[in-house]
């Protein structure tokens, strides 16, 4: 089975914001919360360069390590979920992610934190594929319908890829070939760096 | 004459240029600037991007996403925090309460509760006037009530979750977040209470020394006399009321209130030095509530009806059982709040 793994190509982003608004619209998240955002670096020099991130699904996530209640599992395929019903707020994962992208939508006052909600790579949660609760809490689980996160999909030049750790490398080695520049793999040392941890992965998996 | 104008118009646009560019190569040039520079020498090296990425100070970094430091591509102080806190915190810290657990443990094993040498007299002294009880209890109430939810906030995923289960741990762990952050404020202020009523018998004074070299004769057994307060009970005050209490607050303030929009950073060390002033505290606070209940006999009585025996003043506040009963007889102008009282309400026969 896959390891699933996001990328996206500095070389090609051009800050559309495409892959906020598909996600916002796929997965119907409520306002405050952004599960995905494009940030742009030396906005308005040359050599600008623009980044979508989300949560990288990590494979050592410190996420897991540091909350308090363990309610994050990792699938077969390394997708990093959680489990809302066993989530208290705590926002230990906001301070622990290096990529900012567990969200809290906010519940009481004093910027009390309500449920953490964050990108699932389009896989849902806990529950029933494709059940109503399912939808309600986590968003539209695509992955069990075989198709692959709607940010990725939606892309309009293809910076943003979403899918088989394999294969989406494979594309980009391509690329950095043809263009001769930009090889730089953003986030992937951060994300991918480590052993993976938390995932049973099946017998003959590749990465 | 148009050929002459071309080589003008080029001459200054070349020195123009030369002007524009000879900022990018200053040494104190931006981040921003470095990039810009570097697309030129090396067309497709995005060193200083990158490079920008992990610094994470890059003025020119934007986002349309609203929010606290959306604009951050990634923080790597959250590794380290995680590492502080599950490590050096978690370990460090939950083998310190097994320790301080297992002395208080031994102690009353190896030595049992200190009891009274003589008879008590049956005439009792006001130690705690009802405002000291009032001000004493709502700490202690809270603090007690913090120690626990905070406990099964950090340590609660390695010893009560795999007891209890997934969901009921889930259940008592939104309890404790809700009563941590609920009854944390109640506290700082009992702190602030707390120093006000008894600092003023917390004055360090040179018999203190005397008791601290002995150690109240704790282990020996030896009569060592004191103020209203012992040195054990002075260090208590100041390093644990006072200070770690200060300190807790403090923090938890910053932790408590996320809709002030403070960085993670700053969380990140709030967070470390909350949790490794409040292991201390509780260190401290188990010893302090052992010797005010099981470890001194008679010592719970004094907090909770607020009179101690004679004999008991004697033999653990000899110093205090002295001005008491001096002033006492001399009978008005008692400027130790306990004394007067005593004196209004009489000896208790």
């Amino acid at each position: 089975m896959a390891r699933m793994k996001f990328l996206c190509d500095a070389e090609r982003c051009i800050e559309c914001n495409g892959c906020v608004t598909a996600c916002k619209n796929e997965h119907e998240v409520p306002w405050g919360v952004n599960r995905r955002r494009v940030v742009t670096l030396n906005d308005g020099l040359p050599g600008e360069k623009s980044i979508s991130v989300a949560c990288m699904h990590c494979s050592d996530a410190p996420c897991m390590a540091v909350c308090p209640v363990d309610c994050f599992y990792k699938t077969s395929e390394g997708v990093v979920l959680h489990d809302k019903d066993l989530c208290i707020g705590c926002g230990y994962c906001f301070y622990a992610c290096p990529f900012g992208a567990p969200q809290f939508p906010q519940d009481g006052a004093f910027g009390m934190r309500g449920k953490m909600d964050k990108c699932t790579f389009c896989a849902g949660g806990p529950e029933a594929d494709n059940s109503p609760e399912e939808f309600k809490k986590y968003g539209r689980n695509r992955l069990s319908e075989g198709k692959l996160p709607a940010c990725a999909e939606m892309c309009s030049t293809k910076a943003l890829l979403g899918g088989d750790a394999d294969v989406v490398a494979d594309i980009y080695r391509n690329r950095v070939l043809k263009r001769g520049k930009g090889a730089e793999v953003w986030g992937w040392g951060t994300a991918y760096g480590k052993p993976e941890k938390g995932a049973t992965p099946p017998a003959g998996a590749k990465s | 004459m148009q050929v002459g104008m071309r080589q003008w118009l080029c001459a200054g646009l070349a020195a123009l240029a030369f002007v524009f560019t000879m900022p990018a190569f200053a040494a104190d040039a931006s981040s921003g600037q470095d990039q810009a520079a570097r697309q030129q020498s090396q067309p497709g090296n995005n060193a200083p991007v990158w490079r920008d990425v992990r610094s994470g100070d890059n003025k020119y970094q934007t986002t349309q996403v609203r929010g606290v430091e959306s604009s951050v591509l990634m923080q790597p102080e959250g590794e380290t925090w995680r590492q502080v806190r599950n490590n050096l915190v978690t370990i460090y810290g939950g083998w310190l309460l097994v320790a301080i657990m297992a002395i208080i443990g031994g102690f009353y094993y190896w030595k049992g509760p200190i009891k009274l040498h003589e008879k008590p007299t049956g005439r009792q002294l006001l130690r705690f006037g009802s405002w000291d009880r009032m001000v004493h209890w709502g700490a202690a109430i809270s603090f007690i009530l913090l120690s626990v939810t905070g406990t099964i906030i950090l340590f609660g995923k390695h010893i009560v979750l795999p007891v209890v289960g997934f969901t009921l741990f889930s259940w008592l762990a939104t309890l404790s977040k809700y009563i941590h952050n609920f009854v944390g404020p109640v506290f700082a202020f009992c702190v602030v209470l707390m120093f006000v009523t008894f600092v003023k018998d917390n004055f360090p004074k040179a018999h203190d020394l005397k008791w601290l070299a002995k150690f109240g004769g704790l282990v020996s057994g030896e009569h060592v006399p004191s103020g209203r307060f012992n040195a054990g009970e002075k260090v208590w005050f100041w390093l644990g009321v006072t200070l770690l209490g200060l300190v807790v607050s403090v923090t938890g303030f910053i932790l408590n209130f996320p809709n002030f929009e403070q960085g993670r950073e700053l969380m990140q060390i709030a967070n470390v030095i909350h949790a490794i002033s409040a292991v201390l505290f509780l260190t401290m606070g188990l010893s302090h509530i052992y010797l005010g209940t099981v470890g001194v006999e008679g010592a719970y009585d004094a907090m909770r009806t607020g009179y101690v025996d004679e004999t008991w003043a004697k033999e653990h506040h000899e110093y205090w059982y002295r001005d008491a009963v001096a002033q006492q007889k001399s009978g008005g102008g008692a400027t130790n709040p306990a004394a007067a009282s005593s004196m209004k309400e009489g000896w208790k026969q």
